[in-house]
């Protein structure tokens, strides 16, 4: 039965008659700690009127324990004492929603991460802890006030901040779907970092091919808006109705008089390394980053350009294109949903001087390997050696470089795509020159996806790739520029010194650099490992924690491609979902102002983070905002006067779970 | 001159400079004072001890009998100063554990206390380089060089616990690729020259050296082709027992491996502040760099008469 | 018996036990060691290893799972303690400290050289230095100090026989005095079994 029924009136002045539910989580809790005799305790608690336990709570059959009781009358408020509420409370309140109990009669103690789990081995102290929490629960239950839930109206629009594979993935799905995409990226082209790829792994198709009609894709659509060379730099507002500022960089060329007819590039003087190519190839001050760019807009790097004036004269623009005087620009659009799709950045193996990167012209990165490798690349997929420009013989690839990596500045996890990109790499020049020596030293070959393995199978047997397993130690300089390497050949437990003309890098992808600012700029969650936060890293991998905007690709953890594409898709389907309902409830917990009280002094409006106070001039007295306010409770704190309440944590309902929390409360002091 | 001086510091010995290379002992003493840095004797210090030696038979005596030497420190109220990579390895290794685990302070300060002393912690242990590039600075050592070596090679050898462990050094974590040794010796005008694994070890420590002279010598004979092949002209180095190896291990590895070396190896040893000493105009007598006695078998092993004649002329 | 059967079979199965050293790592709070992934970095930046038998990697890696033959290794005393090991570890593992724990854990099994057992038993308890310079035997070196200038002890414990005491009563109460005693008696034994064996074999 899912209709809901008609709501029973419970009003605050009404006799608390408590349910306490605990829960066993199989022997997540049980396990630990005697549930019965912690019904027992419940019982013995003021106001609780009923009290059982139960193997799984949240099961249906756990749920409808509640609902009958809720249904027979016997109580009016419900306590379950199970998990953490960001597993379950949404899950519970929806029984008592459905059983006709305001939701927010509902109140979780959660015993199992707060006790069970951490003192495992100490069932005694888990059990006080249990108890004290079973305590703290039942006196906030007991001045729960009903509550509404509000609802706001969506914007059917999508920010979404990067137009790599992720990005565009996520644009497309949305797009088709009939939303508004505005995507923004902060480079010149969209593409992101597959463009920069040779080929895929496993199925060894062209990244470009695969790519670009994707990018004309995009550009075609007429609802999506690329902003490219474009930023994000304020983020205002709340879900359903986020108001965004993006500042459009000055390109120094106008869009609508350049005919791409590339005349300014042949006439510029200046020649600087290719961002795009990591300096493995050259560009001018003014440049497109590559041929097949999306949009194929010509900038002036401002950085690298002398101010000559050659490329501005008409004999070499003759539409009068170039504009040295071009500024930002801001924009303002209205968008009920974000995906933040802002990628990675490789690991800088600069610092791990034992490597020689920086110090040895032949030691190269993966992703500069790839430059290499790439048929429309700086040497049109012929590597050669940076010293010589010649194709090296005996090539070795170090795994894990920056992964797995416990001391300061290393990343601790695995980036998942290394030990594929070098093992396609490595076929690859096999490929071009088989009669070539290549090495992989790694410490687990991880070859997890879809025709992985079989991929790594055939790269030994059939290419003559030679693994070794150990992670090379360090490397010093020998006769023309070859790499001498060292390291242990842990199978065979014997120091090996091998020299090679080229030693390739494989570097893990690390969080953007400004990982910090994009996560303070949206208010979203960062994991330890610097990669923005899911909100459950199973059931909500898609989502943040906050409310409409949602994460896609590598910029959420390292990914390859199909599992980046997924995960856009992913992103979108949510993101969509979210906006085609219209609207979306926003929970009630925004602060109240209690207007007798205010003296409008106005010291909260000041100190609001998020502006929702406004200034009744009227009357003289705040006004909150509730779609805007977060809920944080600064007003609360700030008010002089105790005018500003904050629904379901009011200060009443606060103390009253410090003050059972400070001692033993029992029946005959009544809870006191 | 009267008053204290700028820089007042407690003089650890150790064991391989004072009674095998004296002429270590005093060129510090010499450059120490030269440089206008008051040395106070560590009246009753013993054995450092080895780190990688009785640290290697019983860590909690090694943390005691170094928590000892550092109490005769504090009792004098000023840092610690050590020539010997060794010593500065388990002072300073010592007094960062001995900060940082306050149960194993307690420990030490049991028995300590059997002899009436306590660990307190007020002093730091440091190596005379870090207390010339560090303390001092550069460019005040730099204002006493009288003499440039313009045409001198160096092959500066670090050691191994002057660097590591880097998380208990100073040196902001570098020790793959460090510079402070080579500015040092660069102000005297002499050129320090790269070569091949300048920072492995001389094959001394550990133990390795009592356990079996071999490995010890095979350690040194490696870093010698290196040496030999970057065509230096002397060996700098900052702690006694990488001196004793390289001087007295090339003539173990002149023996061992005389089959695989080709020409012997004659390279002078030299100690840091013999070379600071010469270029601040300091006598070579009080550097120990002239010999005036007629005691055969013992140090130098190699003889160093090709550097004083390479760099007489820029002396006179 | 056929030469083959002792030629051929080995019957070297490893068995595996639970590791007495390594519950000492892990009573010493070096817990770190169970996290190594063998990666190798410690053996490959080993300058002894490259001209030794030691190998650092499967030195720790046999104090892990127990096989014990490892303290009798000689090859663990080829350790310079350079600290390249300790430094590049990818999981932080204090490689050098355990090499070092791994010696006192078989010094206090009786593995000891005897030159190692010389030095701490004979001349650094007795004489308070490593090397020291006092001694019929080291007249030539306090020669030498003189012809620099220097007196011909140093104001160490040399020069002052209470604070060798001082050193000698610290080295009883921590236990050195003990360890080295149980030693010698260890080696005893041993020797004199390998006699018995000797004569036996005879």
């Amino acid at each position: 039965m899912t209709e809901i029924q008609k709501e029973i009136k419970v009003r605050a002045k009404d006799r608390p008659q408590i349910g306490v539910y605990v829960c066993h989580c199989g022997i997540n809790i049980a396990g630990v700690v005697d549930v019965v005799k912690l019904k027992d305790y419940a019982l013995s608690l003021p106001d609780v009127v009923l009290a059982r336990e139960y193997k799984f709570m949240c099961s249906d059959n756990g749920q409808k324990m509640i609902k009958d009781d809720i249904e027979a009358g016997l109580i009016n408020r419900v306590v379950v004492a199970a998990c953490s509420p960001r597993m379950h409370e949404p899950t519970f309140r929806l029984t008592c929603k459905e059983a006709g109990l305001n939701q927010f009669l509902f109140e979780q103690a959660n015993i199992r991460e707060h006790a069970t789990w951490v003192n495992m081995q100490d069932p005694e102290g888990a059990y006080d802890i249990a108890k004290d929490h079973i305590r703290m629960a039942v006196a906030k239950s007991r001045k729960l006030i009903p509550l509404q839930v509000q609802k706001v109206k969506v914007e059917p629009s999508c920010l979404i901040i990067g137009a790599g594979i992720a990005g565009m993935n996520s644009a497309l799905d949305l797009a088709d779907e009939g939303y508004k995409v505005y995507l923004v990226e902060r480079s010149p082209t969209i593409g992101g970092h597959m463009a920069q790829l040779d080929k895929t792994f496993p199925t060894m198709d062209c990244s470009a091919c695969i790519l670009t009609p994707r990018m004309v894709d995009v550009a075609r659509k007429k609802n999506i808006e690329i902003m490219s060379y474009s930023e994000v730099v304020d983020v205002s507002g709340y879900v359903g109705n986020f108001e965004v500022t993006i500042m459009k960089k000055p390109h120094y060329v106008d869009q609508e008089k350049c005919t791409a007819c590339g005349a300014c590039v042949e006439s510029c003087p200046v020649t600087c390394g290719n961002e795009f190519d990591l300096g493995m190839g050259t560009r001018k001050a003014i440049y497109i980053p590559f041929p097949q760019a999306v949009p194929g807009q010509y900038t002036i790097d401002m950085d690298k350009c002398i101010k000559c004036g050659i490329c501005a004269r008409i004999d070499v623009c003759e539409p009068e294109a170039i504009k040295y005087d071009d500024k930002p620009e801001y924009v303002k659009v209205n968008v009920g949903t974000i995906i933040v799709a802002t990628g990675w950045d490789l690991y800088d193996p600069t610092e791990l001087v034992q490597y020689g990167y920086g110090r040895f012209p032949n030691v190269i990165t993966g992703l500069q390997m790839e430059r290499l490798l790439s048929s429309f690349g700086p040497v049109l997929g012929k590597p050669v050696r940076p010293s010589d420009g010649k194709a090296p013989h005996t090539i070795a690839f170090l795994q894990c470089v920056g992964s797995r990596n416990f001391r300061e500045g290393g990343n601790t996890y695995c980036s998942r795509v290394c030990c594929m990109y070098a093992t396609k790499q490595a076929r690859q020049y096999k490929e071009k020159h088989p009669e070539a020596e290549v090495y992989i030293f790694y410490m687990d070959i991880r070859a997890f996806g879809k025709g992985y393995e079989e991929f790594y199978e055939s790269a030994a047997e059939n290419y003559g790739i030679k693994y070794i397993r150990g992670r090379i130690a360090e490397v010093y300089g020998g006769e023309n520029d070859s790499i001498i390497i060292r390291a242990e050949d842990t199978l065979l437990q014997t120091p090996i010194e091998i020299e090679v003309d080229m030693f390739v890098l494989s570097c893990g992808l690390e969080a953007r650099a400004d990982s910090d600012k994009v996560s303070s700029l949206l208010s979203i969650q960062r994991s330890a490992d610097g990669f923005f936060m899911e909100a459950h890293p199973k059931l909500k991998p898609v989502d943040t924690l906050t409310d409409g905007i949602f994460v896609a690709g590598v910029a959420q953890g390292p990914k390859d491609i199909p599992d980046t594409v997924a995960q856009a898709k992913g992103a979108a389907s949510s993101a969509a979902a979210l906006m085609a309902q219209g609207e979306v409830e926003i929970e009630p917990y925004y602060s109240v102002v209690i207007e007798h009280l205010c003296s409008g002094c106005r010291s909260c409006q000041s100190l609001c983070p998020f502006g929702a106070i406004d200034f009744d001039e009227f009357k003289k007295i705040a006004v909150v905002n509730p779609a805007l306010c977060k809920g944080c409770g600064t007003c609360v704190s700030a008010c002089p006067s105790g005018a500003m309440v904050q629904n379901h944590f009011a200060n009443f309902q606060l103390d009253s779970i410090i003050n059972v929390a400070l001692k033993q409360p029992t029946v005959e002091n009544g809870g006191k | 001159m009267s008053g204290e001086k700028k820089w007042r510091y407690a003089f650890f010995l150790g064991c391989v400079a004072p009674n095998r290379y004296p002429m270590i002992e005093s060129s510090i003493r010499a450059v120490f004072d030269h440089l206008g840095a008051e040395i106070l004797e560590m009246e009753g210090a013993s054995c450092c001890p080895a780190p990688g030696v009785f640290r290697a038979f019983h860590i909690p005596t090694w943390l005691v009998i170094a928590a000892r030497n550092l109490t005769i420190a504090e009792d004098l109220g000023v840092d610690v100063i050590t020539g010997c990579n060794g010593c500065y390895g388990t002072l300073r290794d010592a007094w960062y554990e001995l900060l940082h685990e306050p149960e194993l302070k307690k420990m030490v300060n049991e028995h300590l206390a059997k002899v009436g002393r306590k660990f307190k912690g007020s002093i730091e242990p440091k190596h005379i380089v870090q207390a010339l590039y560090q303390d001092m600075g550069l460019d005040y050592v730099k204002g006493f060089v009288k003499h440039k070596f313009k045409d001198l090679k160096v092959a500066v050898h670090y050691g191994c616990h002057i660097l590591k462990p880097s998380d208990k050094r100073p040196w902001g974590g570098d020790y793959e690729n460090p510079r402070f040794l080579d500015e040092i010796v660069e102000i005297t005008g002499a050129k320090s020259i790269d070569y091949k694994d300048k920072f492995m070890c001389c094959g001394a420590g550990g133990a390795v050296r009592t356990a079996v002279k071999e490995v010890a010598a095979d350690f040194s004979r490696e870093k010698l082709v290196n040496i030999r092949d970057s065509g230096a002209d002397i060996i700098i180095d900052c702690c006694p027992f990488c001196h004793l190896q390289l001087d007295l291990g090339q003539m173990e590895a002149n023996n061992y491996y005389k089959d695989i070396i080709g020409e012997q190896f004659k390279v002078p040893v030299i100690y840091l502040t013999q070379l600071l000493g010469l270029s601040f105009g300091i006598d070579p007598n009080e550097l120990g760099l002239i010999k005036n006695h007629e005691l055969s078998g013992v140090s130098p092993f190699i003889p160093i008469d090709p550097f004083i004649e390479k760099i007489k002329e820029e002396l006179l | 018996m056929s030469d083959n059967v002792e030629k051929y079979i080995k019957r070297k199965v490893y068995k595996k036990e639970n590791s007495r050293i390594a519950q000492k790592f892990v009573d010493a709070g070096l817990e770190k060691i169970r996290s190594c992934i063998n990666c190798g970095t410690c053996t490959g930046s080993c300058p002894s290893g490259r001209r030794t038998a030691y190998r650092t990697r499967s030195a720790i890696r046999k104090a892990l799972t127990g096989d014990e033959s490892v303290l009798q290794d000689i090859d663990i005393w080829l350790c310079t303690t350079c600290y390249y090991c300790y430094e590049r570890c990818p999981r932080n593992i204090p490689v050098t400290d355990m090499i070092i724990k791994l010696r006192n854990i078989a010094v206090e099994e009786g593995f000891i050289l005897d030159n190692h057992f010389t030095l701490a038993n004979d001349i650094f308890y007795e004489t308070g230095h490593g090397v020291p310079a006092n001694g019929e035997g080291n007249k030539k070196w306090r020669d030498l100090r003189e012809s620099y200038g220097l007196p011909p002890l140093p104001p160490t414990v040399h020069t002052h026989p209470e604070a060798l005491k001082e050193c000698q009563e610290l080295m009883k109460s921590v236990g050195f005095r003990d360890l080295m005693d149980n030693v010698a008696e260890k080696k005893k034994q041993e020797r004199a079994e390998q006699e018995k064996e000797e004569v036996k074999e005879k």
